[in-house]
């Protein structure tokens, strides 16, 4: 089957294509134009963008803390902030409303061991999209007793593999280094250099031993860090901090608007987005996502136990759910995000200022951390944002000036360009996560496209993209499902050791009473609907 | 044995199929309940009922949404059976059916992880046998909950028993304290006052709960209620998307006011039949035998685990794990009937 998409503007920066032109699609894949070839399907482009599918990096659609939110919350809708009927928060819809949009495969950023099982069959549930997960690590016993008992590199990097190998993950992630298993010893205040009691290992110690133990073992997408301190005033340090811990190692930080907070004002409370851009700017080998809050009723959802323990009393509606998992476990607290309150206000400037302060589009990434600092519904209203800076000042005039005052988002005038929201959302996060075939429009690619009818109402656009294409078939029309598939669940091919299964068994036996069997994602139940796709690692 | 039966009489699968297929297509109102069955099963189950417009149930739904209600209008405090075990100090057991629960509570947590101090309250038989380590208090627990967390919060009570007087000033002293219920054997009042103790006593120290799950797979049923439906049992599709409420979509008032004309009966794990009373015409899935004798409809279906690979809620962990079937059986699954009997009905039911 040899499909053409005739005569649209086709933004491709990973390719260097940025302008009118052909993109033929070959069972599945994108193919170079067939000398003489003859098209079984043609679909007229012209005067359309035509962009890969975008890529997620970071948003909680699957797992039990995302359930046991809409177990919360029975009242919200769809996804928050979609105008769907009550109870379609559903990994159904998911799938759809991310389709709807162009995005083809959505990264669940925080998988604990023990509930794998659980978020791969919700991935498994979500249609249409590719996904993966990514396996938290960090406040766990066993990687903790390895740092103190100060055992070598490769025992941590064996212990990597082999959670990755039975939780399925494309990536490893820590959240708040050692702060929820100290949350446990009624600890209420977690930074980098405090160490996590009983067992005297500092989170910087955790962060870096991580860091390392992912680069030893070659895994594409370098540790996906959430720092400490999320939310607090001033935390801008912690996170100019956690960049200088990396020395120099690929490091991703998570969500950053909710670290680009200073002290400064009349209430403590100011963006410094400009000087967190800064330090990004600087350290080449970092990575970013932005977390962008925007406006009305959410739910935050995060395994920073700690800290959305510290936030329940600003739970809107009044009420929450903190769990003491295993290692982090998860606090969930509904939020409603407003544009007369100062805080907020600042938030969604902060985020934005990242957005257009930090220069190198290869290097920040698209996110709300979903639903944390707004649902992905949200996301056509922020890329025109991006685009508009007359649209920003149109929003800055209705929030409080005094909280405008603390942001340098009114004096900024970029606005992105096609390539650069191409860049962020498509090409950027392929090489992030070490997908090849994705991401781009070149020859032998996945043929995951977006295609875009321009139109003046750049949100409007964005959220009902003209065409979506998977796997080479069209699934999404005028921003309307017209078919359901499903898709692939990415998987990092992680070295596997022996000793470390014995290891792994001897230890759960002996702390647990258990076989490690209870958490392996074991493919014979996961469905018909699931599949799996390996990405190999560096080598 | 037999695989399908009509109103008692062995049939082929198919033909029992067919005539669940029918039954439901001329239904007005269908519910389909029990529940009693694996991921794969609920999931089904929950398809099914999308797409004849009827409403879910769980068997234990009613223990299922005492927990769920107080979370939900209120919030909660969590752990696990491994936390509980390892780093918890203290356990505060709340009224009786926790060994009923949780068969192996007893083992792995009063008798094995972290030496800790156990009081429970009102724990009835339950609490005989148990061994001299554990201290009992007895009395009415919903009066003692609320003059604990009352004293807790060092409010003024009248009355208050001495035993309850010394556990507040205890409970205070805990590094890491669980409280262990089971809804299935509380009233909401007390769960709720039990959870808001816990939220209370995190003003100073750690304290966590472990409410402890119902039978029949129930804990795995709500997490694919809530993934797939976006709402808990006692849902209904009637109009489409789905519509939760606790009272209006309970399978026992349904069938017994009447309203519900057709039900579905999922009992794959337990022999547990139908509470309601009226005589509805009922498409059974069953493991037992004896349950399968009377329905309108009924398909002898495979134990999950043991005759199909599962998915199932794990007690001593918490979580959803693998149970895989040594040898699979001839028996069909619950997701396999309702999927035979979903693609025999006809296209373009309500949704």
């Amino acid at each position: 089957m040899l499909t053409l998409l005739k005569g649209g503007h086709v933004v491709d920066p990973a390719n260097g294509r940025d302008g009118i032109g052909d993109v033929w699609i070959h069972d599945g894949r994108i193919a170079d134009p067939p000398p003489g070839g003859k098209a079984d399907a043609t679909h007229d482009v012209s005067g359309k963008m035509v962009l890969a599918g975008a890529i997620d990096i970071h948003s909680h659609i699957a797992g039990n803390n995302e359930t046991m939110a809409r177990l919360l919350l029975p009242e919200l809708r769809a996804h928050p902030g979609h105008e769907g009927p009550r109870g379609s928060w559903t990994t159904r819809e998911t799938g759809r409303l991310y389709a709807a949009m162009g995005f083809t495969t959505v990264v669940e950023p925080a998988v604990p061991p023990h509930h794998a099982l659980q978020a791969h069959l919700e991935l498994a549930d979500i249609p249409i999209i590719d996904k993966a997960a990514l396996t938290v690590l960090g406040n766990d016993d066993f990687t903790l007793n390895l740092l103190r008992r100060r055992e070598s590199a490769q025992a941590l990097a064996d212990y990597i593999g082999w959670t990755l190998a039975t939780s399925r993950g494309l990536g490893i992630k820590v959240i708040n280094a050692g702060g929820a298993e100290a949350f446990k010893g009624n600890v209420r205040s977690f930074a980098l250099d405090d160490e996590v009691p009983d067992y005297g290992v500092s989170s910087r110690t955790i962060v870096k031993a991580l860091q390392h133990g992912v680069s030893a073992i070659g895994l594409p997408h370098p540790l996906h860090v959430h720092c400490n301190n999320l939310g607090v005033p001033g935390n801008v340090d912690t996170a100019i901090a956690t960049i200088a811990a990396a020395e120099g190692v690929a490091m991703h930080l998570a969500h950053v608007q909710f670290y680009a907070y200073g002290k400064e004002g009349a209430r403590g409370f100011s963006s410094a987005a400009l000087k967190l851009a800064e330090a990004v700017n600087a350290a080449k080998n970092v990575t970013v996502d932005v977390g962008q809050v925007m406006f009305g009723q959410t739910v935050t959802i995060s395994s920073d136990v700690l800290r959305q323990f510290n936030a329940r009393n600003s739970a809107s509606p009044k009420k929450w759910l903190i769990h003491d998992g295993d290692a982090n476990g998860g606090g969930i607290v509904p939020y409603d995000y407003r544009p007369t309150n100062f805080h907020n206000a600042v938030q969604w400037a902060a985020g934005l200022e990242l957005f257009l302060l930090i220069t190198d589009p290869w290097r920040v990434f698209f996110t709300t951390d979903h639903p944390n600092g707004a649902p992905f519904t949200a996301y056509p209203d922020i890329l025109a944002l991006l685009m508009d800076r007359e649209l920003r000042a149109q929003w800055i005039a209705r929030l409080p000036k005094e909280a405008m005052e603390v942001t340098t988002l009114p004096a900024i005038g970029r606005e992105y360009t096609w390539a650069e929201i191409a860049t962020m959302t498509r090409a950027a996060p392929a090489r992030l996560l070490g997908l090849k075939d994705r991401g781009h429009l070149g020859a032998g690619a996945i043929a995951d496209i977006a295609v875009y009818a321009p139109n003046k109402d750049r949100a409007a656009m964005f959220r009902n993209a003209a065409l979506v294409f998977k796997d080479g078939a069209l699934v999404v029309r005028d921003g309307k499902v017209v078919r359901e598939t499903y898709g692939r669940t990415l998987t990092a091919a992680a070295p596997r050791d022996h000793a470390i299964e014995r290891r792994m068994v001897d230890y759960y036996r002996d702390r647990f009473g258990l076989t490690p069997d209870f958490m392996t994602v074991a493919e014979r139940v996961l469905g018909e609907r699931h599949s799996f796709e390996t990405v190999p690692c560096r080598t | 044995m037999a695989e399908a039966w009509i109103r008692g009489d062995p049939v082929a699968l198919d033909i029992a199929a067919r005539e669940a297929a029918r039954l439901l297509a001329q239904s007005r109102m269908p519910v389909i309940a029990g529940l009693g069955t694996d991921v794969e099963g609920a999931r089904a189950a929950i398809a099914l009922a999308r797409h004849v417009g009827g409403a879910i149930d769980h068997m234990h739904a009613a223990a299922l949404l005492r927990d769920l209600d107080v979370m939900r209008s209120g919030g909660m405090m969590t752990t696990t059976p491994n936390e509980a075990r390892l780093r918890g100090d203290f356990l505060l057991l709340a009224g009786p059916g926790l060994i009923e629960a949780w068969a192996e509570l007893p083992a792995r947590l009063l008798q094995s992880g972290k030496p800790k101090r156990i009081v429970w309250l009102c724990g009835g038989t339950d609490a005989d046998g148990i061994g001299a380590s554990v201290e009992r208090i007895d009395g009415e627990l919903p009066v003692l909950l609320a003059c604990l967390r009352a004293r807790c919060a060092g409010r003024l009570v009248r009355a208050t028993p001495k035993q309850i007087e010394a556990l507040a000033a205890d409970l205070a002293k805990a590094t890491f304290g669980v409280a262990v219920w089971s809804a299935a054997a509380l009233d909401e009042l007390s769960v709720a006052m039990l959870c808001g103790l816990v939220a209370d006593l995190n003003a100073a120290t750690r304290f966590s709960g472990l409410p402890l799950a119902a039978g029949d797979n129930a804990a795995a049923v709500l997490q694919v209620c809530g993934w797939s439906a976006g709402l808990p049992p006692r849902t209904g599709f009637a109009r489409g998307s789905g519509e939760h409420d606790s009272w209006r979509f309970e399978a026992k008032r349904l069938a017994d006011s009447g309203e519900a004309d057709c039900a579905v009966w999922i009992s794959a794990l337990s022999a547990t039949p139908p509470a309601w009373t009226r005589a509805v015409p009922t498409i059974m899935l069953a493991h037992d035998a004896a349950l399968c004798a009377k329905a309108a409809v009924a398909i002898a279906v495979g134990r999950p685990g043991i005759d199909h690979d599962a998915v199932a809620y794990f007690p001593a962990t918490g979580t959803l794990v693998p149970s895989l079937a040594e040898q699979a059986a001839k028996a069909i699954s619950v997701a396999g009937a309702l999927e035979k009997i979903a693609a025999l009905l006809p296209a373009g039911a309500p949704c």
